[in-house]
């Protein structure tokens, strides 16, 4: 198995994680340096311990992730990350302009001498009204941007574009991805639409905000899909995102974990804000499985439950990696998408550090 | 509900020896279409184009409700003919434009005489195709070629309907004249061609897939290409407005409607 490690630049100063869009309000340009420093540290860490990706996202307007732009964090990465793969997962493609996605995303992959994974997600409900946007029109937008990009890496001549969202007259992007035809696709198959999407498309499944359970029948979903499309997703093209935090023993970490779970961001940003949401679910944004897709945005329990649940790693290395094992025979994934609990402070950097010397090379085994 | 191109006029000219037949609706600068290997099927693109110019749809002789043509030998014996007929409407500046077995039609239509030609629009063209792709919608059966055709069925809207009698006719001149996948010395002479020429292709086009689009670019000398989203073969009836949009502002503004002059302002 492989594992990547996933810093979301969290704000930890004084700052609301209950409204969306947070007020700035309470912004302090320091806790914004030293989110900004620690997601570097933790990421040069990360690669010199041997983790096989790092990970970077796009969220707006909300202290947990301070990385509206994945690619501009993912650029910052070049020098500092010498071997890891850059996970950019990724890029609310339909929110934005899919030609500029191509562009940055062929630049990082041209930086890195072809270590750049695409995640292309269609994101929450609220990352839609972040630049006005109609969240209803979210998968045809998806499916057209997904089509858009692809053409822009692949083709060698200059062509235009009559799309239903996008037209252009004239595309022919500088640099190109270094991947050969294109670097990895992955997207975000949580919703059996998507699932069918990326069986479709050959594309790899990437679960987060989910339970291992969930996770579980959605891949199965999904693998079926693509033995109906005639192919069968590599175990490297399922990734699972879950939280993570190793302490020398159990005790340890799970008495780390009660006292930082209260700030956890486990609740998703569009419930954050009722409007947003309600409008986003009536106008069919979560697709034919609403009910599984918005109870999975807000579940939330004790750290036990989340354990049981595989929203979590707790626990020292030996438990740690009993769970990892777990998470695979249930789900069959192939990459753990780690998430660094912020919030710990001076314990993540120990926490990485463990995992990466007492977890990774057994979990490399695996 | 009226038929598609319920508009155009019924016409016929007489050119080379045979009657060709022809609908026309629209003023402004002549815009002569050339239909694909299914005959003469006009289309919301047609519709729309006729808005602001004089379209003239041709039935190629030996499709449709034309008798059989045997007297055609070539693609280049066919498009003399086609430029007769352009002759005996006194047609001396006007754009082509061309479907699959029309794109090629029309591309030795402006080799024969190039002059009086403004600018090429193709969809979908045959002229250079790929070895092993999808067989053209004549060569199959008749759900099969629907599906070649369109990735929005629903949208086509009401057409006449084709006898088999016409359909194994439209195969017949189609096949024998369209030439092989790589037509070296046609592309050779393609090179030639001086005016400037719109391809537009469909994303879901399985006859003439996107992946051939580039060999146009290369080898004509003026090309813009166009990649359609979500439309297969039948480009024009797939997306009307998307086509006819594109093909407008290319037909009015030549190559500058690279540059977009209609106003992104939002509140004035």
């Amino acid at each position: 198995m492989k594992a990547s490690l996933f810093c979301t630049t969290r704000y930890d100063g004084p700052a609301s994680h209950t409204v969306w869009p947070a007020p700035g309000d309470t912004y302090s340009k320091e806790w914004a340096e030293l989110a900004m420093q620690r997601t570097l540290d933790q990421f040069k860490l990360g690669d010199e311990l041997g983790f096989d990706w790092v990970t970077v996202a796009e969220h707006h307007f909300a202290p947990f992730s301070m990385t509206p732009n994945p690619m501009v964090m993912a650029a910052a990465l070049v020098g500092v990350v010498k071997k890891a793969k850059i996970a950019v997962l990724g890029p609310d493609i339909p929110i934005l302009d899919p030609v500029r996605v191509a562009e940055e995303m062929a630049m990082i992959d041209a930086l890195t001498g072809g270590r750049m994974i695409a995640g292309l997600m269609r994101g929450s409900a609220n990352e839609y009204v972040t630049y006005n946007i109609n969240p209803t029109e979210s998968r045809e937008r998806f499916d057209e941007a997904f089509q858009l990009i692809r053409m822009c890496w692949t083709e060698t001549q200059p062509f235009g574009w009559q799309g239903r969202f996008y037209e252009y007259r004239t595309i022919s992007i500088w640099p190109r991805p270094v991947q050969k035809p294109m670097p990895p696709i992955y997207m975000s198959t949580a919703s059996p639409e998507a699932g069918e999407f990326a069986a479709r498309h050959r594309l790899g499944a990437g679960f987060a905000f989910t339970t291992v359970q969930q996770a579980a029948k959605a891949a199965q979903y999904y693998r079926a899909q693509c033995s109906a499309y005639g192919w069968q997703p590599d175990p490297e093209q399922i990734i699972y995102r879950l939280a993570m935090h190793v302490a020398p023993t159990d005790e340890e970490a799970f008495e780390d974990m009660q006292a930082a779970a209260g700030g956890l961001p486990s609740i998703g940003l569009s419930f954050r804000n009722k409007a947003v949401e309600q409008a986003a679910a009536e106008g069919g944004y979560y697709g034919r499985d609403i009910e599984g897709q918005r109870a999975r945005l807000q579940s939330r329990g004790a750290v036990i439950d989340r354990i049981e649940k595989g929203q979590i790693l707790v626990g020292s290395p030996d438990t740690v990696l009993k769970q990892i094992k777990r998470i695979r025979d249930e789900l069959g994934c192939g990459v753990l998408d780690l998430a660094v609990a912020s919030q710990l402070g001076d314990k993540v950097p120990r926490a990485i550090e463990l995992f990466g010397r007492k977890v990774l090379p057994r979990m490399h085994e695996l | 509900m009226n038929m598609i191109g319920a508009d155009f006029s019924e016409s016929s000219v007489e050119a080379d020896g045979f009657r060709i037949r022809y609908r026309e609706a629209g003023s402004g600068e002549p815009l002569v279409c050339l239909h694909g290997g299914g005959g003469l099927r006009l289309s919301g693109t047609h519709e729309l184009l006729a808005q602001r110019h004089r379209v003239i749809a041709f039935e190629v002789p030996g499709f449709g409700r034309s008798p059989e043509n045997d007297r055609s030998k070539t693609m280049d014996e066919l498009a003399r003919t086609m430029n007769a007929a352009i002759a005996a409407l006194e047609l001396t500046h006007y754009s082509l434009l061309g479907i699959s077995f029309g794109g090629k039609l029309s591309l030795a239509m402006a080799m024969a005489k190039p002059e009086p030609v403004a600018s090429i629009v193709l969809l979908g063209p045959a002229a250079i195709r790929l070895e092993g792709g999808a067989p053209p919608p004549t060569r199959v059966s008749p759900e099969e070629a629907l599906k070649l055709l369109y990735a929005h069925p629903e949208r086509v809207g009401p057409q006449e309907p084709m006898t088999p009698e016409t359909a194994a006719k439209n195969r017949k001149i189609s096949e024998r004249l369209v030439g092989p996948p790589r037509d070296a010395p046609f592309e050779e002479r393609m090179k030639s061609l001086q005016m400037p020429v719109l391809a537009l292709f469909g994303t879901l086009d399985r006859v003439i897939p996107p992946e051939v689009a580039h060999l146009y670019k290369e080898t004509l000398p003026s090309c813009h290409i166009i990649m359609v989203y979500d439309a297969a073969h039948a480009i024009d009836a797939d997306r009307p407005e998307a086509a006819a949009s594109v093909i407008d502002d290319f037909l009015t503004r030549g190559d500058k409607f690279l540059v977009r002059n209609t106003s992104s302002a939002i509140h004035r």
